[in-house]
């Protein structure tokens, strides 16, 4: 593909005896959304440690806009690590210009564009403040334009929503498209699958190292199918025990998601879900990532 | 597995971030101050204890079968020793319930040059006093001794004439200086601070070192430059600011002696006036500091600069392998031998720095910081000895920081793993 950005072929690696990533290969292509998909220990962090060169596979190659990722690719990369962390005893302002000038920047260059985003996010006032005198909201909110300030062309944010608010989860949510609107690719890595549906143009779904499904989300969505059925009703859903061919996943009192396995017939569990609850809503979807995934791995 | 080029930008970048923070931290700046005064402090205590103890008043009695004895110690010190005619029985029982310090027992026959002066005293009487007592009788006992034989006044000269011994050092350049001890006291000086500088910058890159890791900065740092890159940094940086510390310790004292040195030549002047007109000069140069080789200096600071690197990467090591700082004792444990090692040697090596024993312990690497400024402050160390031992020192300094790279580099992405020695050998070892 000509308008590939990243390229992983046959990347292995492998910490004692455990194999943390297994043969994987894929593609990732410019002014998307990338998600890597997993539970935790899939392999994820350890793809994203090897694009970001801060490990080296055992063998297979990473390309970054056509060549091996190295110094040179680091920096149109910016990375926000799962583990947050800035140097506590380090000013906002010092602390954003020394980050963007590792990538590269000149000192002016760095200036200008950390007041851009400072001022952006309502924070120019924090410049001269320690990043440890900040409450956990702000320094996530410096820790984003850590990784932002040198306008990268490809991003990674491995759970970017960990231990955000509603209101800074939006925020960043809404960050997160516009760079993707500006053009920039960008990696999501994550074990929520909920959060990936509302994201993600691609996927890559990651399993004890192994990659088990990728390529475009819509795309694997509807080649399943409207094959589930989601369900929302006022009663005893104990009905739902007994009946056959179906899985039934995020279940709560008021809400159940079945996945139609062989043999189940959707009509007839619109019609026994009548005799025992009052239904508020009964409709036939495509399966949700989780569904995907748990089909993927027993496969 | 194969090094990258450094990157020059980004290396002066980590090196300046590590010099500049640290130089304009409190902790800097209040040991730049602290430490030189709790070196002094260390030096004149032992003397300031002593003169404030010696100040308490003693007494002793004395029970004195000669009747010369006796009587010629209260003649000398009529405070110190006092006659007594309790026996010695009395005594022994007022010593045990602690009316009196202690008494001495002088026998008859002593002045026969038999049997013994003996001193009895409550717990321990302490050197000073002991070797006191000691001179004062022996002394007065020779005397009485002497009278008897009506022994010539030649004689007694001699025998109270002491021999005069010099100890002059001839210099490289041929000329000869009094040996005031001087030298060894500056190797001394020199190689506890570099003691102190190996622990105390060996402790700064691994609280550095760990700090980075446990606040995960480390992983978004490691994304922009190599890890061998900013533990290059890391080390340079606080090697320039040992340097700096010590120039300003350097100066300060620089700035000290130019105005010291006056003020003493002034005291001296108007003493000499009023007290010794004529020996006031040859007093004045037996007080002067002997002029230190420059040689010297540079020596001292080049063998900081090795030591520094070899342990601050073994420091970086062990600060790379753990969580917190409880966890860094056991790794910690061999350093902290490596470093204490040559300190147990620093006599034997001052006082014999030629010995094979003083040659071959100064030319291990580990231990060369601390003893080899010390033999190089009293001797001419060999060319082939001070030079082969600044060649193992860097073959030293590049393998431990090829370990230390492969261990800081697998450490620090480490999270809740107490690593062991193994743990670390397997990390040298494999990727």
């Amino acid at each position: 593909m000509s308008d590939s950005i990243v390229e992983f072929s046959n990347v292995t690696k492998q910490f004692g005896n455990h194999r943390a990533v297994d043969n994987v290969s894929f593609v990732v292509r410019k002014g998307r959304i990338f998600g890597l998909l997993g539970p935790n220990g899939a392999g994820k962090t350890t793809s994203i440690r090897m694009l970001t060169y801060i490990l080296k596979p055992d063998s297979g190659s990473i390309k970054m806009f056509g060549q091996p990722v190295g110094p040179e690719t680091q920096k149109k990369l910016g990375y926000l690590p799962e583990e947050r962390g800035l140097y506590k005893k380090m000013k906002v302002g010092e602390q954003l210009i020394y980050l963007c000038r590792l990538k590269g920047f000149t000192r002016e260059k760095a200036r200008s564009q950390i007041r851009y985003w400072l001022e952006r996010f309502g924070a120019l006032d924090w410049i001269g403040q320690e990043v440890g005198e900040l409450s956990k909201g702000m320094q996530q909110k410096v820790q984003f334009i850590a990784t932002i300030a040198h306008d990268p062309d490809c991003l990674i944010f491995d759970e970017p929503f960990s231990g955000l608010d509603p209101i800074n989860s939006e925020m960043l949510k809404e960050a997160i498209l516009e760079l993707r609107d500006a053009g920039k690719t960008i990696f999501f890595a994550t074990h929520r699958m909920e959060q990936v549906e509302q994201l993600c143009d691609d996927i890559a779904l990651f399993n004890k190292g192994k990659l088990i499904l990728q390529g475009d989300l819509t795309e694997i969505r509807s080649s399943y199918g409207l094959n589930s059925i989601r369900l929302r009703f006022s009663g005893d859903s104990r009905f739902l025990n007994n009946m056959e061919n179906i899985r039934i996943n995020n279940r709560s009192t008021n809400y159940a998601e079945l996945r139609l396995l062989e043999g189940a017939n959707d009509q007839l569990i619109l019609r026994e879900a009548q005799r025992h609850v009052r239904i508020h809503a009964f409709e036939l979807v495509q399966p949700s990532i989780q569904e995907i995934f748990i089909d993927s791995v027993s496969k | 597995m194969t090094f990258d080029l450094i990157q020059k930008e980004k290396l002066f970048l980590i090196i300046q971030r590590e010099y500049l923070t640290r130089l304009r931290s409190k902790i800097f700046i209040v040991t730049t101050i602290l430490a030189p005064v709790v070196m002094i402090l260390l030096l004149i205590l032992p003397t300031l204890i002593q003169t404030m103890t010696a100040e308490r008043e003693r007494q002793f009695l004395v029970y004195d079968e000669t009747g010369e004895v006796g009587s010629g110690l209260v003649a000398n010190d009529s405070i110190y020793y006092k006659l007594t005619s309790d026996a010695p029985d009395e005594l022994r029982t007022r010593l045990i319930n602690g009316s009196i310090e202690g008494y001495l027992v002088i026998p008859h026959e002593i002045l026969d040059g038999q049997g013994k002066v003996t001193f009895f005293h409550g717990g321990t009487a302490g050197m000073t006093v002991t070797s006191r007592i000691r001179s004062d009788v022996q002394q007065i006992v020779r005397d009485i001794r002497l009278d008897r034989l009506d022994t010539p006044a030649e004689v007694r000269a001699i025998l109270a004439d002491r021999v005069q011994t010099e100890n002059l050092t001839i210099t490289a350049e041929g000329t000869e200086e009094a040996d005031s001890g001087f030298f060894m006291l500056l190797g001394f000086v020199m190689g506890f601070i570099i003691y102190g500088a190996m622990f105390g910058y060996g402790a700064v890159i691994m609280r550095s070192v760990m700090e980075e890791k446990t606040s995960r900065i480390v992983e978004v740092i490691a994304s922009s430059v190599r890890p061998f890159e900013l533990l290059m940094g890391k080390v340079t940086g606080v090697a320039l600011l040992g340097l700096t510390q010590f120039a300003i310790w350097a100066a300060a004292g620089a700035g000290i002696m130019m105005i010291a040195g006056p003020i003493m030549a002034l005291f001296m002047e108007s003493g000499a006036i009023h007290e010794q007109p004529v020996g006031a000069s040859t007093d004045a140069a037996a007080f002067s500091i002997p002029s230190i080789n420059p040689f010297i200096w540079i020596s001292f600071v080049l063998f900081f600069l090795l030591g520094f690197l070899i342990y601050s990467s073994l420091f970086a090591a062990v600060g790379s392998a753990v969580d917190q700082e409880s966890d860094s004792q056991q790794l910690q444990m061999p350093i902290i031998m490596l470093i204490i090692i040559p300190l147990m040697f620093l006599f034997p090596v001052s006082d014999d720095p030629a010995s094979t024993l003083s040659v071959v312990l100064s030319m291990v690497p580990f231990f060369a910081p601390i003893l080899m400024p010390v033999r190089m402050a009293v001797i001419q160390i060999p060319f082939w000895q001070l030079w082969g031992t600044v060649l193992l020192m860097i073959l030293t300094f590049v393998v431990l920081i090829w370990m230390s790279a492969r261990i800081y580099r697998t450490g620090i992405l480490m999270y809740g793993k107490k690593a062991g020695f193994r743990e670390l050998w397997k990390w040298v070892r494999e990727n």
